[in-house]
């Protein structure tokens, strides 16, 4: 079995409170990086980690942190994307109930790696336990004086609130995070100019996943080679994977990065259940191009799946078995990105819609003939047109739905 | 600057420029829904999608800043392609209105589809039912089925006239906009928004089922009300044979001048047309004992004439005051200078100009006529004279113009006036005081002129006539030029004025003000 | 007729200020706190929060008509979120919603008369582990099945 990183402790009972976090070895990292390192350093440590991010795109941070400009006299805050809304997704809320402390820790070290005095961490509104747990953490953490003016009498200052979203999936897109956290509606902003130039505020601004800052003490601890070891030459560490859907043990896996997806359905999550069979799997959240199940003989890294013209995105596995209809699928699929098309730019916010209405016009029977290659060309239309991702994260999976399995499909239309 | 290719064509364009600033700038039109040069670049129509060599997507012109050897294409396949699509988006759930709708013929998504569509319709859904007639304030009506969410209208009012009465309510597909509850649009410059929303959704109740934009003739001019001297259009039925519909302005729509007025006009210029058709004086009048006889203008020139040519024998000039005001040309106050001033050595050239409103901070001014700039530079003093002043004395009394009636009170006006022997009333307009006149003529209105006014930032605009003239109406100046050829004592000089061209070239040797090369 | 907040909330609110250079940014935050006061954001609560923050209450309008979780309706005591999304339904959660209609007599989006339950669906929650998924107001029950649906609606008074 590989040694865990970031799950180790997740058994630990009260793993979340401050008194047995210290004891485990918990802030050596902040000790470490604010005490004896300068922040050049800790910035260059993190590059060398190769550490891709772990919301969905994959950029790597240390490259992100390092376009922050340093000359500029403007405030530069950081913000924790902890909105999890990619359906599929859950390993953020794992890792900030278990390890709230570690995800302090890592707040830390980036806010002092790129200079940065305020942070948020921008969580989604439906789970305010979750935010609860964190405030906890965050009064808890200043008692002891690792948040707050001087920390640790380092001379480094940090400010650090939880700040809730309302139930807009669209909001953990980077842009759309910022107008919600500046009290707008989640509506994307056109990139260029980039948050790390223009971003909360109009000042600079580092975006980061939680799973992805939740790293940054162990690479201050252990060293980037280390953590590159753990994972892959070009992509460090290791992976939270999530398994849902017809398997026997859903549930999150941490596995290095390219671990083997057979591995991750079948050895971990316990395969599928009795007298089920593989149809298909989502490999990265809902919005990764849809695997069938001849195509599962893949390494989950960020490279292997782009190759199998899908994507790792959110490392979220979804299992679907043999007695799913897909048209279901694509029915609740198309719903979802309809209902959470923030509405600004025209290809999405009409697009998701009428596919879902022609979808749904099929599930009722009435579907007409060429109802499948409108589809495919509504969703072409959206593809790469759009303002934000969430287009292509529409496209995507309709795309790649309707062409695989289009046998299917086609079976519920005249002929 | 910057060397790039738009569709193979090569050009220069200052650093920092938009791909749609430098293509609109080379007269390469690409089409837009939520662009406008007075707001930031929103990017959400999509519409303007152009394909650069090199990059794997298509990205906007509205924000894509060029750089040195771009090679842009505004027509390439998957340009086409694209621009299809967002057509097909919008129409899918746009109503089928063009029989009832208010913009057709001048509508965006008609000229577009018919430029770049041209497909068939395969949308058999049900489309999102909204509400079609939302009364938006005093003038607007916002038809919710209609938008397609440019969001230019809740920019407007945000960037522009910074009043926000417009928002953008919930989400995707069921988005929609809309003011805060009832609360009107209620701000000076809310006509501009039927002009910016780029279809019917947003309309003039002014306007509504009154006529097709193709029946109308338009004419450019010069806003008279105030003194920013905003450009405008003036759109009207030129009329037609064997049907009621006489000459008639229907609406007014802002000019793009970037110097005076920018994009926009204020709702008191937008909406004030009426005075050009309403209560109009036409014909040339005289009253006798009470009695309203018309006449011809060259009766009135040769009993004005004389007049003033037996004061001038008996060295009696000083009997002779003008009221004039300024929303007379440029032209015209320099012939009242010339003639009167200096010709007939007339001291009492005073001014009665409406009165002062308030003022924004945006296009309207405390004054409230367009030339007042004008007629200081050519050296007229404006201060509002009492009615003693300019009868106490006067055996001959010219009135340019109809603002008595608002600075004074009508019985004042008429005890003043009974002291004064003769009185000649030049006016558009029907008014109460008009009858205490023995002359009445017609003039004609700043949209039925040509000339030049100056702004009270000391811009001189030139203009041309937009609209006929009305009956038997004339320009000021050129009866100014003809009293002055009926003189006799400069014939030649009044002579060369056949148009306002002339007169204005006269009036740069004298007053260098004028020599305006902006 | 206005509305005011209570000292609590009040206090709340002045805490989390403290974090953000703009009032206007803390609008989320505040609307959270003071929906949970009185239940929704309705023209009341829009005003009293557009005078706390320095906002026009059309901004705090388009606010909470694009957020699923504000609402601008009172709901019942109970605001039960069954989860629609892909992993809930591929586990039945379509069924546990037909369940739940005929148990309590509603429809989506509806309240039952004695306004102790409003029905309502929504997307992925984030728990597609132990699917089907709900939430009732803000407290999350995962792994449902009729009969732990039957135990959870008893204990809602």
């Amino acid at each position: 079995m590989e040694e865990k990183v970031l799950t180790r402790h997740f058994g630990l009972e009260n793993f979340y409170k401050i008194e047995v976090y210290l004891k485990q070895g918990g802030y050596q990292a902040v000790k470490k990086a604010l005490l004896e390192m300068k922040p050049e350093d800790v910035l260059a440590e993190v590059k060398k980690a190769n550490l891709r991010g772990r919301g969905g795109a994959g950029f790597p941070a240390g490259v992100k942190w390092g376009f922050v400009p340093q000359k500029v006299q403007k405030p530069r805050y950081l913000c924790v994307n902890a909105d999890e809304g990619e359906p599929g997704t859950f390993k953020d809320r794992y890792i900030m109930a278990h390890i709230p402390h570690q995800l302090l820790e890592g707040i830390i070290i980036s806010s002092y790696a790129v200079g940065i005095h305020s942070a948020y961490i921008y969580i989604r509104g439906e789970y305010e336990a979750i935010a609860q747990r964190l405030e906890q953490a965050i009064a808890e953490a200043s008692v002891k004086g690792f948040l707050g003016q001087n920390i640790l009498k380092s001379g480094f200052d940090l400010d650090l609130a939880v700040h809730r979203g309302a139930g807009a999936y669209i909001c953990g897109e980077e842009t759309a995070l910022l107008e919600s956290l500046e009290g707008k509606r989640g509506h994307p902003r056109l990139k260029p100019p980039f948050p790390a130039s223009v971003g909360l505020f109009q000042s600079p601004t580092v975006i980061n996943n939680v799973e992805t800052i939740v790293n940054i003490p162990v690479i201050i601890a252990q060293g980037a080679d280390w953590f590159v070891q753990k994972g892959l030459p070009k992509d460090g560490g290791t992976r939270i994977f999530g398994v849902s859907g017809a398997v026997k043990k859903p549930g999150i896996y941490e596995l290095p990065m390219g671990a083997s997806l057979k591995e991750i359905i079948y050895k971990y999550a316990g395969g599928l259940p009795e007298g089920r069979t593989l149809k298909a799997v989502i490999p990265g959240g809902m919005s990764a191009p849809v695997l069938t199940a001849e195509e599962i003989d893949i390494k989950m890294d960020f490279e292997s799946l782009v190759a199998a013209n899908s994507m790792l995105g959110s490392a979220a596995v979804i299992v679907i078995d043999d007695r799913t209809s897909m048209l279901q699928v694509l029915k609740t699929i198309t719903k979802f990105y309809s209902h959470e098309s923030c509405g600004q730019c025209t290809p999405c916010r009409i697009g998701t819609s009428w596919i879902h209405k022609i979808v749904t016009r099929i599930a009722e029977g009435k579907g007409e003939k060429d109802d499948l290659e409108t589809i495919l060309r509504l969703a072409s239309n959206i593809k790469g047109k759009t303002l934000c991702p969430l287009g292509d994260a529409a496209a995507m999976p309709i795309l790649s739905l309707t062409q695989k399995f289009s046998k299917e499909l086609a079976a519920e239309l005249p002929n | 600057m910057a060397k790039i290719l738009i569709d193979g064509k090569p050009l220069e364009v200052t650093d920092g420029l938009t791909i749609m600033k430098a293509a609109d700038s080379a007269g390469i039109i690409i089409p837009r829904f939520c662009y406008h040069p007075a707001f930031v670049p929103e990017g959400s129509c999509r519409m303007c999608l152009v394909e650069i060599e090199g990059l794997p997507k298509l990205e906007l012109a509205c924000s894509t800043v060029v750089r040195d050897g771009m090679k842009i294409s505004t027509g390439s396949e998957n340009v086409v392609e694209a621009r299809r699509g967002v057509l097909e988006f919008l129409l899918a759930e746009h109503p089928l209105d063009c029989p009832i709708c208010d913009k057709a013929g001048e509508c965006t998504l008609q000229d577009y589809y018919e430029g770049y569509g041209r497909y068939k319709g395969v949308f058999q859904e049900f489309k999102e039912k909204r509400e079609k007639k939302l009364v938006l304030g005093k003038s607007l009506a916002l038809d919710r089925e209609r938008c397609i969410l440019c969001t230019r209208c809740v920019r407007f009012l945000t960037e522009v006239t910074k009043t926000q009465e417009l928002g953008v309510f919930k989400r995707g597909v069921r988005s929609e906009i809309g003011p805060y509850e009832k609360e009107p649009v209620d701000n000076n410059y809310s006509g501009n928004l039927v002009e910016i929303c780029p279809v019917g959704a947003i309309t003039d109740l002014d306007f509504r089922f009154k006529t097709r934009p193709w029946f109308l003739n338009t004419g450019e001019s010069i806003c008279p009300l105030c003194s920013r001297g905003c450009n405008i259009y003036i759109d009207y039925l030129p009329g037609f044979a064997r049907q009621e519909e006489t000459k008639k302005v229907l609406r007014i729509r802002s000019r793009e001048n970037l110097r005076v007025n920018g994009y926009w006009i204020c709702d008191l210029g937008r909406y004030g047309y009426s005075r050009l058709d309403q209560n109009r004086w036409e014909e040339p009048a005289m009253y006798q004992a009470g009695k309203r006889i018309g006449i011809n203008w060259d009766k009135a020139l040769i009993v004005l004439a004389e007049k003033i040519k037996g004061l001038v024998i008996r060295a009696r000039t000083a009997r002779i005051a003008v009221l004039a005001q300024t929303y007379l040309t440029n032209e015209e106050l320099f012939l009242l200078r010339r003639l009167f001033r200096d010709d007939l050595r007339v001291e009492r050239i005073l001014f009665v100009d409406p009165p002062q409103g308030t003022g924004d901070e945006l296009l309207l001014t405390a004054d409230r006529s367009p030339n007042r700039r004008g007629a200081q530079e050519i050296g007229f003093d404006l201060n509002l004279p009492t009615l003693e002043a300019a009868t106490q004395g006067t055996e001959l009394l010219l009135v340019f113009g109809s603002f008595l009636h608002d600075r004074f009170d009508l019985a004042g006006v008429k005890t003043a006036l009974e002291k004064v022997a003769t009185k000649f009333l030049f006016t558009p307009r029907v008014r109460d005081h008009n009858a205490l006149f023995d002359f009445v003529l017609p003039t004609a209105m700043t949209a039925e002129k040509s000339g030049s006014l100056t702004n009270f930032e000391g811009k001189v605009q030139k203009f041309g006539p937009a609209l006929e003239l009305r009956g038997e109406s004339l320009p000021e100046w050129r009866f100014l030029v003809n009293l002055g050829k009926e003189l006799r004592t400069n014939y030649r000089y009044y002579n060369q004025f056949v148009s306002p061209k002339e007169i204005f070239r006269e009036m740069v040797k004298e007053i260098p003000f004028f020599e305006q090369d902006r | 007729m206005s509305v005011e907040l209570s000292p609590q909330t009040k206090k709340k609110i002045d805490e989390l200020l403290v974090h953000y250079p703009k009032k206007e940014a803390a609008l989320l935050p505040v609307l959270h706190l003071v929906q949970q006061e009185f239940g929704a954001i309705t023209r009341e609560e829009e005003q009293l929060v557009a005078a706390l923050l320095n906002v026009k209450p059309i901004r705090v309008r388009e606010v909470v008509t694009f957020y699923t979780m504000l609402r601008q309706e009172r709901q019942g005591r109970y605001l039960l979120q069954v989860c629609s999304n892909l992993t809930c339904t591929l586990a039945g959660s379509e069924r546990l919603i037909d369940y739940l209609k005929r148990r309590l007599g509603v429809g989506v989006g509806e309240t039952t008369p004695d306004n102790r339950f409003t029905l309502s669906t929504v997307e992925c929650l984030g728990a597609c582990d132990q699917a089907p998924c709900m939430m009732v107001n803000l407290d999350y029950h995962t792994g449902l099945t009729e009969e732990k649906i039957e135990k959870i609606l008893e204990g809602l008074k």
